[in-house]
């Protein structure tokens, strides 16, 4: 499709399965690296940040207004209060933090319909270490993301997480997911 | 072998003296763990689920009684029953699923099949089986719960048949469990979608911390800081305040605005008044549960209430409301299987602040649940310490606490077997007593019996 004459045609290229993965282990490196500012950064404030719980052996739930999710925020206000947590000393859990390795695999590009932006999905897992037990644990699962392009580049529009062992061991955060 | 004299011993209970401790042991010793899984939960009565998770004929769902892995079972003709979920044959898990509904139940490894009551419905290649006579002298079907009853669609069971009635195991605290159902005309459900977690640590934490107001502001005072945060800022999300930190100056010093109460079957609650009912998603029945109820029981369902029925399940209301089962899987570990229960037919914005609160505050991904298991598991490693074995931690209210009700039970016609009306900074301890108490009865009863067994076996 050509843009009209002397109108310039805004609407950036669909997303490369190669940038896409870039942006999404730049996600994973923020959070490991506990740079939790540029984390934030990447989430538009409208975000939609999704963790659904289980209802049956093969079923997430579906609807959060009627079923329960493990997390669920409307806009990035609620990640700018984990994040607040994580740092604030108040949260025994989170002090001392757990430290995290994420793994992020089998990214693709799954839907650029929209333009300005893409469904990508992927695979990932992330070993969790907990310093005052010794402990060690591991959380799987698939990502979903709604990414928008903005002036300032591609952000999340919006970040499903599907945690496949749901019987969490203790506590689960958005560093560990 | 432990003893009754030896269990009796870790609880030094001198009421005459001001003295209530627990040894470390109870939470930290295997053979104690061994006993009380044998006393309480494989002695006695426990909760299940409820009734409205099989709404048709045919359904079922699977727990845990104990060790024991059982199938609760709506049968064609509408009757509940449990079931040990074992096949007979080799016993394999019949019921493979948390949930479904099936008319057969077809074991996986022989396909022996069960209808819905439990009753053995064929044996494959039984006439060609070579069978000798004496097989069909055991019953085939699936072995039912030795007692299994209902009260006001919350379902319980024993494996051991000689106890008493449910009636007499509920006794005085079936006015608290009417407060829950009594919430909508159809009663309460659990909203889809269960959420479980696992802790490092002895399950009695959990039965005490669900009743500890001492610990509130010590543990959470990050989830209490994000609320104001979320007021400063109209947050969008639908956590609303109910904790409301100016009343804090409001009250009065020894006023009372909340309390415990204690019951002899080690069943307890602990209760505040709502600083904010108006947060409540209840709070759009406010009237119409007055009109149904009376002023005085509508009162009590705005209250924050947290029910434990001895031994493994909580009800904890305040901002939402959770029903916890408690899976004690060995002395050092704990499974938890959570759900947010809900009045049937409430308004679509009321279920979904309830939702959006309970994963705030309970989920084991939210903002204050994790910080509680936490600590348990940090109270399990200095346990293992017995330098100093007694522990101090039963000794606030001691000289608030009475026998019988207060003013505020009065209201309900609440019968509990001691009180304590408290302000907000009493914290009682007292309320654990009920625990320990009918923890010790039952454990010791069962620790001579299991002694002499022993005996007899190494004799």
């Amino acid at each position: 499709m050509s843009a009209a004459p002397g109108v310039q045609d805004t609407a950036p290229a669909p997303l490369s399965a190669e940038a896409a993965a870039t942006l999404l282990y730049q996600e994973a490196l923020y959070l490991d690296e506990r740079r939790w500012d540029e984390w934030l950064a990447l989430y538009l404030p409208q975000a939609r940040y999704w963790v659904p719980a289980w209802k049956s052996e093969g079923e997430v739930t579906s609807d959060p207004d009627r079923e329960i999710s493990l997390i669920f925020y409307e806009s990035r206000a609620g990640l700018e209060d984990r994040i607040w947590r994580l740092k604030s000393g108040l949260s025994v859990a989170s002090s001392p933090l757990r430290r995290t390795a994420h793994t992020v695999t089998n990214v693709l590009v799954t839907d650029v319909s929209t333009p300005g932006e893409v469904e990508v999905k992927a695979t990932w897992n992330v070993g969790v270490y907990d310093p005052r037990r010794k402990t060690s644990h591991i959380f799987f699962g698939r990502y979903a993301y709604r990414l928008k392009s903005t002036a300032d580049g591609w952000r999340i529009a919006a970040k499903t997480i599907f945690l496949l062992n749901d019987n969490i061991p203790a506590v689960a955060d958005v560093y560990m997911l | 072998m432990i003893t009754s004299n030896e269990i009796a011993g870790l609880i030094d209970d001198r009421p005459e003296d001001g003295v209530f401790r627990v040894h470390r042991r109870l939470f930290t010793d295997p053979d104690v763990f061994e006993l009380e899984m044998k006393a309480i939960f494989e002695g006695g009565w426990v909760f299940l689920g409820l009734a409205s998770q099989l709404p048709c004929p045919n359904d079922y769902f699977t727990t845990t009684i104990g060790r024991h892995p059982i199938a609760v079972m709506r049968a064609a003709d509408g009757s509940i029953n449990a079931f040990i979920n074992s096949c007979p044959h080799k016993g394999a898990r019949v019921c493979q699923l948390e949930q479904g509904n099936a008319k057969l139940h077809v074991c996986p490894y022989h396909s022996w099949s069960f209808d819905s009551a439990g009753r053995n419905r064929a044996i494959k290649g039984k006439a060609q089986g070579a069978y000798s006579d004496g097989f069909d002298h055991d019953s085939h079907d699936l072995r039912p719960v030795a007692r299994f009853g209902e009260y006001r669609g919350l379902l319980f069971a024993s494996l051991t048949a000689d106890v008493g009635s449910l009636q007499d195991h509920l006794g005085e605290a079936g006015p608290l469990i009417d407060l829950i159902v009594d919430q909508s005309p159809d009663g309460i459900e659990l909203v889809p979608g269960a959420v479980s977690f696992t802790f490092e640590a002895n399950w009695k934490l959990q039965l005490e911390n669900c009743s500890d107001q001492y610990h509130f502001s010590s543990v959470h005072p990050s989830y209490l800081r994000i609320l104001e945060r979320r007021t400063e800022r109209a947050f969008e999300g639908s956590t609303q305040n109910i904790w409301d930190v100016d009343k804090v100056h409001e009250e009065v010093p020894g006023e009372p605005t909340g309390g415990t109460y204690s019951f002899d079957q080690g069943h307890v609650l602990n209760w505040r008044m709502s600083d904010v009912p108006q947060a409540l998603p209840l709070f759009e029945r406010n009237e119409i549960l007055a009109q149904r109820h009376g002023t005085a029981k509508r009162d009590w369902m705005m209250h924050s209430r947290n029910l434990t029925l001895f031994p493994n399940v909580q009800f904890a209301e305040n901002a939402s409301s959770q029903l916890r089962i408690i899976r004690p899987i060995s002395v050092g570990l704990t499974e938890m299987r959570t759900y947010c229960m809900a009045p049937i037919g409430e308004s679509a914005e009321a279920r979904r602040k309830r939702i959006r609160q309970y994963e705030d505050f309970f989920n084991p991904s939210g903002l204050a649940t994790p910080d509680d298991t936490v600590v348990y598991e940090s109270c399990q490693e200095g346990n293992a310490s017995l330098g100093s074995p007694w522990l101090q931690g039963y000794g606030r209210g001691m000289c608030a606490s009475r026998k019988g009700p207060d003013r505020f039970a009065d209201t309900i016609d609440l019968k509990p077997s001691s009180s304590v009306a408290a302000d907000r900074w009493l914290s009682d301890e007292t309320v654990f007593h009920a625990y320990y108490r009918a923890w010790r009865d039952r454990v010791s009863a069962v620790a001579d019996t299991e002694a002499a067994r022993a005996k007899g076996v190494s004799a």
